[in-house]
């Protein structure tokens, strides 16, 4: 079944209908408004990398509580992505959501920030609330990660009065190298394949300024029906993620390599 | 610096620490619980208090009848996505468990190749799938309809849980097998009485993670239904919030009404699900 997809794209092959298009494509402005949109959003990766380390090492480091608080750390990315949109959908809505009357009732801000209508903090906001959502996942491979280095180790570094510096730059961090190779090219690839929750927030819009690739295909084949357009987007993303899966695959076959 | 020196300073440093360490959990939990907390306190809350200028994480007159309202509204959707969650969960362990099992176990030609395969098509983005998909299940007749969706679905779930299953089959010692055979079982009755009850946790949690891709897909169920058709819960909760929302107590409480079946399977087969990942 899942060898099928291939054979699914190919049954309209893009090289004949859609040379036009790509023409069309990329001599068209909203296509680089995606591209620059792809590009900004793609931090999202990084943002969720710094969060999920953070909290991995911190979690990994304490024995108390440590299941409660991981699992709580893990709802967000356990609802459907349309429920934790909806969520913040409220919760930064201008009008009535408790964020903005927080700052505005504290003067933080003199007026709440009507931020779907301009481009910057419509993507401010999709960055963040995606973060929010997706982080766990690479909190608990990194996690899992950071529990099967043998206390050994660090007991060994500190009778060599290793400092706490020192057993991460050279015990931590090697050993989840592969790790955080793994998460960030499959996370990366996930993160910018991802539609519902944007497409629920802004719309892709104002414009086209929130639709990364993923969005904007979405887009041309959902609400506009332009198929072949929508192919020929398709293709600039499968170029992109297949750069990421090379680099997860490459990840994992180290880390074969390294059990063996 | 004389050694009592030494380990008064590194006690000092790690009280310290240890202070930090609590500090940072502590923002980290106020980051993601709070939001989820005032969300779900506002589904107790009357229409009047949304349009109250101060902010109160707990209601002042909590009810319960944005519950009710929230799921009597719900109530046909949440039955379709039941029925297509599960359909989807019980259609790929047929799928799953036989394939993930060759693969750990059997040697074949053209075995690397096929894997590397599965996991791209793991990081395929599945949203160049759905105009083929919508094309070819409009064709077959499968569009609208709950089936359509259940082997829709297999595209999404099968890559990601062979990977998970195989790597649990192939942990599991080789001579497992070998001895049961030797007391009479055929490779099959071995196993099934011996590899699938062992792997039962790593089973359930794969079928777990199934019935949660189903139930909290948006973009296959959004190209693939309409209004008249089998229209699951999430759907309905993109089509409400993209409208005017009149009251958002209301939406909260659909909110968690969806978000609840997922949440309650993921912590349950979270730890087989992330075991798989435990390398290097």
């Amino acid at each position: 079944m899942s060898l099928h997809q291939w054979s699914f794209t190919s049954t309209a092959p893009p090289e004949f209908i859609g040379l036009e298009n790509y023409i069309y494509l990329f001599g068209w402005e909203p296509f680089y408004t995606s591209l620059k949109a792809t590009a900004l959003f793609a931090t999202t990766t990084l943002v969720q990398l710094i969060i999920a380390l953070t909290a991995a090492l911190l979690v990994n480091s304490i024995s108390r509580f440590k299941n409660l608080i991981s699992s709580s750390f893990l709802i967000p990315y356990t609802l459907p992505p349309v429920a934790t949109g909806t969520i913040w959908l409220y919760l930064i809505n201008p009008n009535v959501g408790p964020i903005f009357k927080f700052l505005t009732n504290k003067n933080i801000l003199d007026s709440p920030i009507y931020w779907s209508v301009q481009s910057d903090t419509a993507l401010m906001a999709v960055i963040g609330i995606t973060s929010w959502t997706f982080w766990p996942f690479m909190f608990l491979i990194l996690l899992a990660s950071l529990e099967s280095i043998p206390e050994e180790y660090y007991e060994s570094a500190r009778m060599y009065g290793a400092g706490i510096v020192d057993r991460f730059l050279h015990i931590t961090l090697p050993h989840l190298k592969t790790a955080i190779l793994l998460a960030v090219s499959i996370r990366m690839v996930w993160n910018l394949t991802k539609v519902s929750q944007i497409y629920q927030l802004t719309g892709g819009g104002p414009g086209y300024s929130t639709s990364i690739l993923a969005v904007f295909l979405y887009r041309f084949a959902y609400d506009q029906g332009q198929f072949g357009l929508a192919f020929a987007v398709g293709v600039v993303l499968l170029i992109i993620t297949l750069a990421f899966t090379l680099l997860f695959i490459r990840g994992f076959e180290k880390s074969r390599s390294d059990n063996e | 610096m004389s050694i009592t020196n030494k380990i008064q300073k590194v006690s000092n440093s790690s009280a310290l620490f240890e202070f930090v360490k609590w500090a940072l959990i502590a923002c980290m939990m106020a980051i993601f619980a709070l939001p989820m907390m005032f969300a779900f306190f506002a589904a107790f809350r009357p229409p009047n208090e949304f349009y109250a200028s101060t902010v109160r994480i707990i209601p002042e007159e909590p009810t319960l009848s944005t519950w009710v309202d929230a799921f009597v509204s719900l109530q046909d959707q949440l039955v379709n996505s039941f029925i297509i969650a599960t359909g989807t969960t019980i259609m790929s362990m047929v799928i799953v468990i036989p394939a993930a099992y060759v693969f750990a176990r059997k040697q074949f030609p053209g075995k690397i190749t096929l894997f590397y395969l599965i996991i791209a098509a793991m990081m395929f983005p599945y949203v160049l799938l759905i105009i083929p998909i919508a094309s070819i299940w409009d064709g077959l007749g499968l569009y609208n309809s709950i089936v359509g969706l259940w082997i829709g679905y297999q595209i999404f779930v099968t890559p990601f849980a062979i990977w998970i299953l195989r790597d649990y089959f192939a942990k599991l010692p080789t001579n497992l097998e070998e001895s049961a055979q030797m007391y009479g079982c055929t490779q099959a009755s071995a196993f099934l009485r011996v590899v699938l009850p062992l792997s039962a946790p790593a089973v359930v949690a794969v079928g777990f993670l199934s019935f949660l891709t189903a139930w909290n897909d948006f973009l296959m169920s959004n190209m693939l239904t309409t209004g008249v058709g089998p229209r699951p819960a999430v759907v309905q909760l993109y089509i409400i919030t993209t409208g005017e929302v009149k009251h958002w107590g209301l939406v909260m409480a659909m909110t968690f009404i969806i978000g609840f079946p997922p949440t309650v399977l993921y912590l349950l087969g979270r730890r087989q699900l992330s075991q798989s990942f435990s390398v290097g």
